[in-house]
């Protein structure tokens, strides 16, 4: 008797538990639902007011880049007619030596130019639009334009550095420098080094620590570097020191032998 | 440019004198001045020649020598565009029928080189005679190992020095000539160096040598080798690439001569080591840049080469004129940065002139060796014609 009283006692709890449970669930799937929403709602309203503006860049650019086309293809019929190539070419008295003709040059700037002209029109039109809709709270587009800002930076910062380790690696294995590739390597990854640093200071990632890590970086390829031209090269510096002292009598002797060969030697 | 005028108001009376020969002296110190106006009076009758000059006059010069002025310039180591706008518009002046221009140090040449030189021009029917200097062999080295091989391949001409610091043409070669330097000269190019002679063979006209023995070879202001290799080499490349529609015809290449007295011989043995030890560290160090202009043929050949000892070092002739037509197209078709390329070329120079001192030291007749330079040059000018006109086509 006392365990079917409890059984029904049991039950009874279980019966009123259970609607409150389904209530919680739906209050979170409703708040979930309702941040979604509101988030979707935000972005689309974003796309919305930005949309027009992409529209109008694509358009600018495509019209312009037909425009650029057409002005290009007239400019080549003009110039061809006018012999334009034969002119130039007796103007400056010599031939033409880029590998291009001065027509297909002045076509591809007309084009060009017009490319340009569409670029920065439906940038214009971009950044109009987008100024309206930037009261929403969504960062992504200026991250955009500053990570453009930045990979053009890189790409600069690679042809710098890869130029200037050229330079370097041939006037050191000119001049017989013995550690001529490490010197191009330092100062390549310097310019790197200087490149990332920049470009990460550009996206705004890192902060501090950014600046911390190149310093150190950058002192480091310095000091390497340092380290192998004066300790590779102290003969070179010491003779180089010598030469200028002004006493001749204190100049380094350099074997008479040398100098007669040297002297037999003329490369010009 | 100045326009102070150093010949004194007497000589200038004669300003419109006529003369057969005119004979432009270009700047220089005083005393070498001195010594051409001594050769020139020596080789020539006083009534047959007019001098133009921009330089002053000497104290003593010689009453019946007829000098008239020319308009200042700067001076310089070689021949430059303005000296023949000059030659030519003095020419026109004076009626003269050849025009001798006379470089730096030309005191150095004496009176019978002078008077071969003009009669060149004046007697026999050439329009452009350049001298062709007595050197010692292991003088003016970039001159036998690029500029006389290049030049004789690609525009047939054989003249041995096509950087000639003295030169004698007829007066409608001097038009010719007043007519390209103008632009040049407009434009400011400092740089071009060596065109009048491939202007000259490139437009037809008729260019021989007079030998004239030996001369003092001006220097260039620089004398440091890797400047002096890229002005006169990028010089040549430029022009090369300014004729390509004139040196690609096929061109019937005149039978080459050889010098009757054989140059002082001189031992250079001694750079050999450090000429050798500079290329072996560029084939450790510049495979990288090498490897954009150079077939993988040559970069190995050259790997067999950095493995000879110096004594023993040689540089075949054939893969000079292979290295030096791809340097060439690479030039041309700016495969890296011009400066770049020119340097890199700086140490295979050097294992050429290495080769080229071993050999003469060996007995080879330096001459003899440079003859078979530029024949091997000739031999590979399909080569250089083909990846002109198809540079993709790597013939490896």
């Amino acid at each position: 008797m006392q365990t079917t009283v409890d059984d029904t006692i049991q039950q009874s709890t279980s019966n009123i538990a259970a609607p409150s449970l389904y209530n919680e669930n739906v209050s979170i799937w409703h708040h979930m639902s309702e941040a979604l929403h509101q988030s979707l709602y935000r972005v689309l309203t974003l796309l919305i007011a930005v949309l027009p503006g992409i529209l109008a860049f694509f358009v600018s650019l495509f019209v312009f880049a037909a425009v650029g086309l057409l002005i290009s293809w007239v400019l080549r019929r003009c110039l061809t007619w006018a012999k334009f190539d034969l002119r130039v070419a007796k103007k400056s008295g010599t031939d033409w030596t880029p590998s291009s003709s001065p027509t297909d040059i002045a076509a591809r700037a007309a084009f060009w130019v017009c490319v340009l002209l569409g670029l920065v029109i439906g940038v214009s039109a971009f950044d109009t639009s987008y100024a309206t809709g930037a009261a929403l709270p969504i960062s992504l587009l200026p991250y955009l334009t500053h990570a453009v800002g930045a990979g053009l930076l890189l790409v600069a910062g690679i042809l710098v550095a890869r130029f200037l380790a050229r330079s370097v690696l041939i006037s050191a294995v000119n001049a017989q420098l013995q550690y001529a590739r490490i010197l191009s390597l330092g100062v390549k990854w310097l310019v790197l080094v200087l490149t990332a640093a920049m470009v990460l200071d550009h996206l705004q990632v890192g902060g501090n620590i950014v600046e911390l890590a190149f310093g150190i970086l950058f002192g480091g390829i310095v000091l390497t570097l340092a380290l192998a031209v004066g300790l590779g090269s102290r003969d070179l510096v010491s003779r180089s020191l010598e030469s200028h002292v002004e006493d001749p009598g204190a100049r380094t002797h350099i074997p008479e032998e040398t100098t007669t060969a040297s002297r037999s030697i003329r490369h010009f | 440019m100045a326009t102070a005028n150093p010949i004194p108001d007497t000589t200038l009376a004669e300003d419109k004198a006529i003369a057969d020969l005119l004979v432009l002296v270009t700047a220089m110190p005083p005393e070498h001045f001195k010594g051409c106006l001594e050769n020139l009076a020596s080789a020539f009758s006083p009534e047959t020649f007019i001098v133009a000059t921009q330089n002053e006059l000497p104290a003593d010069v010689p009453s019946t020598l007829r000098i008239v002025a020319t308009p200042q310039t700067t001076a310089s180591w070689s021949i430059k565009p303005v000296d023949f706008l000059n030659a030519a518009l003095s020419a026109r002046e004076h009626g003269a029928k050849a025009i001798l221009i006379l470089g730096p140090e030309a005191d150095s040449l004496s009176p019978l080189a002078l008077r071969a030189l003009a009669d060149g021009a004046l007697r026999s029917s050439i329009d452009l005679a350049v001298p062709h200097y007595l050197l010692p062999s292991h003088a003016g080295l970039i001159n036998s190992a690029i500029l006389y091989p290049l030049t004789r391949a690609v525009f047939a001409s054989h003249v041995r020095f096509p950087l000639s610091i003295d030169l004698c043409m007829s007066s409608r070669m001097a038009d010719r000539l007043a007519g390209v330097a103008g632009p040049i000269f407009a434009a400011n190019q400092d740089g071009a160096l060596l065109w009048p002679v491939n202007e000259a063979v490139a437009a037809g006209f008729a260019a021989d040598e007079v030998d004239v023995g030996s001369r003092a070879i001006p220097q260039p202001s620089d004398p440091n080798l890797n400047s002096i290799l890229a002005l006169v080499t990028g010089s040549l490349f430029a022009d090369i690439e300014m004729k390509a529609s004139l040196w690609q015809r096929p061109r019937r290449a005149r039978p080459s001569r050889l010098p009757n007295v054989e140059n002082e011989s001189t031992d250079g043995t001694a750079d050999v080591a450090r000429m050798v030890a500079a290329f072996q560290l560029a084939n450790a160090n510049l495979q990288e840049i090498w490897s954009l202009v150079l077939p993988p043929n040559s970069l190995v050949s050259l790997k067999r080469c950095s493995t000879l000892a110096p004594a023993d070092f040689r540089l075949p002739d054939d893969l000079w004129a292979r290295i030096v037509y791809d340097f060439l197209i690479a030039y041309r078709l700016r495969t890296i940065n011009r400066g770049h390329l020119l340097g890199a070329l700086i140490p295979l120079y050097l294992a050429w002139v290495a080769g080229h001192i071993n050999l003469t030291a060996a007995g080879t007749q330096a001459e003899r060796h440079i003859e078979s330079v530029a024949v091997a040059f000739e031999t590979d000018k399909p080569y250089l014609v083909a990846r002109w006109r198809w540079p993709d086509r790597f013939n490896s």
